[in-house]
């Protein structure tokens, strides 16, 4: 079996692109085109209107983070740190506490995410055994004016609800 | 000297020194309007006064701002803090100076005495301009070697290198039109481009010397160092080039020298090559004999013309996207109100034309300031051709610029020569 091989043709050997100036003529025109069309009706820009017109967010896409909860709205989260172990950019810091409502043993007490340290690959998502960290918010933009405030804690995080509903969750295949 | 001697002086010094001022706003929101359609995005349009965005304009105002008031940052490692100072300005006075001696109209006739329209009355002309587009590298090299920086002496040391190669074909591209045309004053030339060619074809510079007219362009490209000849500033390999220690108000110098540079070259070559203030068809002296008819036409002409225009901004200054009460129509209508008042002021003066006495001092003054439309027009299209090349053309290698330079424009600019020459010759 010899390898695939595809033999790329070679340009700019023919006289006609050796003078180059035709050439050049060639290439202004097309990007005239662009322009004259652009000029006449502006709405033929490939420009979204960002941020009156806002992008659309798919279900697979890792926005910022959330913690889910059980029906009756407890945290799922077992401080079992399989998420901050796993974490590449070192951002999430746990601290565990018991629990006494016989859900589990464990519960976090704190649960924070350094924004700006987040590198949002999505590994603690994986590494979650009971499903309770998810980026499905659908939040792109972290914005502020101090760093403190990038650095979100448990209420933040199981007060943000996610973007879709659980059936479109779980066929994205997250 | 009587008040309307002093009166005319005041208006061409004026009009050579503040008309490529103000062209540097019209060039920085060609450049970056332009760039944005040429690459299928809008370019900056949010930045407004009350809502007024004057297409892109009001952004120019705020870069203004902004660097007026960034601090001026002077590193500590630059032990000549002179030159360092006066490189930019080196740069952006040569520019400035060089278009001095453009005629932007012909000379005007008023009473009996005739008026020079170009900013000072000396006849060195081209010799004038050559010898000042080659004095602004100076700004450059002594920007690139008092920066104290590698990549600033690099730029400096190829901008260099880059004029000598380029100022060779551009002189010798000027000597076959030298021959052509006969004198170096840049308003006989253009008067010469006023004539007619078998009675028919306006004799251009461009269509009598159409190989000088591609060395001068590119050479001129080179000369501005506009892309694809802007080795000096390569981002990819020099960072900023000679520029990258300069900031706040130094830079915008450098900046704005560029951009009037840009306009001068521009000038330039439309007297050079296209006509320069000349009307195709219209030579002055025709011009004056005919100012009513022409006065008349451009009465029909511009209603309907701003009537497209009024048609084309209210198709495009909407808002692309569901707005209730859009406010941009109410912008659009706002615009349209303002072009249609000057179309009427507009239409007042044309009148006036109309109702004066024939080959009067109104006509002759009406005809300058057709030329003066006229040369400003053409200029601005010239510009748009820099800005049109730098969006589609990439960069040079520097071993292709030299190449380029040497291997191709010389040889072409002498056998230019000797063609013209041979011609003038066998001609007379």
């Amino acid at each position: 079996m010899g390898a695939n091989v595809k033999t790329i043709e070679r340009k700019g050997s023919t006289p006609q692109e050796r003078f180059y100036l035709l050439e050049i003529f060639k290439g202004m025109a097309t990007t005239f085109g662009h322009f004259i069309r652009n000029l006449l009706d502006t709405r033929k820009l490939y420009v979204r209107h960002y941020p009156e017109v806002k992008p659309e967010i798919p279900v697979r896409w890792r926005g910022r983070h959330r913690l889910t909860t059980h029906p009756d709205g407890t945290v799922k989260c077992v401080a079992c740190f399989m998420c901050q172990t796993n974490c590449p950019a070192n951002c999430i810091m746990i601290e565990a506490g018991e629990r006494y409502d016989g859900k589990t043993e464990k519960m976090p007490v704190k649960f924070n995410i350094d924004l700006l340290e987040c590198i949002y690959c999505g590994y603690c998502v994986e590494a979650c055994p009971v499903d309770a960290i998810r980026m499905d918010t659908g939040i792109y933009s972290v914005i502020d004016n101090n760093r403190e405030s990038f650095v979100i804690g448990l209420d933040e995080l199981l007060k943000t609800p996610g973007a879709f509903s659980e059936e479109e969750y779980k066929k994205g295949g997250a | 000297m009587s008040k309307l001697d002093i009166f005319m002086l005041v208006v061409r010094v004026a009009f050579s020194a503040f008309v490529p001022l103000c062209f540097i706003a019209v060039c920085v929101w060609m450049e970056r309007r332009g760039a944005g359609f040429f690459q299928d995005r809008s370019g900056p349009n949010r930045a407004n006064i009350f809502g007024f965005r004057a297409a892109g304009l009001v952004q120019n105002l705020s870069d203004a701002v902004k660097l007026i008031f960034k601090e001026d940052v002077t590193s500590a490692h630059i032990k000549h803090k002179f030159y360092f100072v006066l490189a930019p300005v080196l740069v952006f006075f040569t520019a400035l100076v060089s278009f001095a001696v453009v005629p932007f109209a012909d000379t005007l006739v008023i009473g009996g005495k005739s008026y020079i329209m170009q900013g000072i009355p000396i006849d060195l002309g081209i010799l004038w301009f050559l010898a000042l587009a080659g004095f602004s590298v100076y700004g450059i090299i002594l920007a690139g070697w008092s920066s104290t920086n590698k990549y600033g002496i690099l730029g400096g040391l190829r901008s260099a290198a880059q004029v000598i190669s380029y100022e060779i074909p551009m002189g010798l591209a000027v000597i076959s039109l030298l021959v052509v045309y006969g004198t170096v004053n840049l308003n006989e030339m253009a008067q010469f481009q006023g004539r007619l060619l078998f009675g028919f074809i306006p004799m251009w510079g461009a269509i009598l010397q159409p190989l000088s007219m591609v060395i001068f362009i590119v050479a001129a490209f080179a000369e501005t160092n506009r892309t694809p000849f802007d080795l000096a500033e390569g981002e990819s390999e020099l960072v900023a080039g000679y520029h990258v220690e300069y900031s706040a108000m130094k830079f915008a110098v450098f900046f704005m020298g560029e951009y009037v540079a840009l306009f001068a070259s521009s000038a330039i070559i439309v007297t050079l090559f296209f006509g320069g203030y000349q009307i195709p068809f219209l030579a002055t002296a025709t011009l004056v004999k005919g100012a009513k008819p022409v006065a008349f036409l451009l009465m029909i002409l511009l209603p309907v013309a701003m009537y497209y225009f009024a048609g084309w901004i209210r198709r495009n200054n909407v808002s692309h996207y569901p707005r209730e009460n859009d406010p941009r129509v109410f912008e659009a209508n706002i615009y349209i109100k303002c072009f249609w008042a000057l179309v009427i002021f507009l239409e007042l003066v044309l009148l006036a034309i109309l109702f004066s006495e024939s080959g009067g001092s109104a006509a002759h003054i009406f005809v300058a300031l057709l030329q003066v439309g006229t040369f400003l027009l053409k200029v601005t299209l010239m510009l748009f051709v820099y800005i049109w090349v730098r969006w589609t053309l990439p960069r040079f290698r520097y071993d292709q610029l030299q190449k380029l330079g040497w291997q191709m424009l010389l040889p072409l600019a002498l056998l230019n020569i000797f063609i013209t020459s041979a011609f003038v010759v066998a001609l007379s």
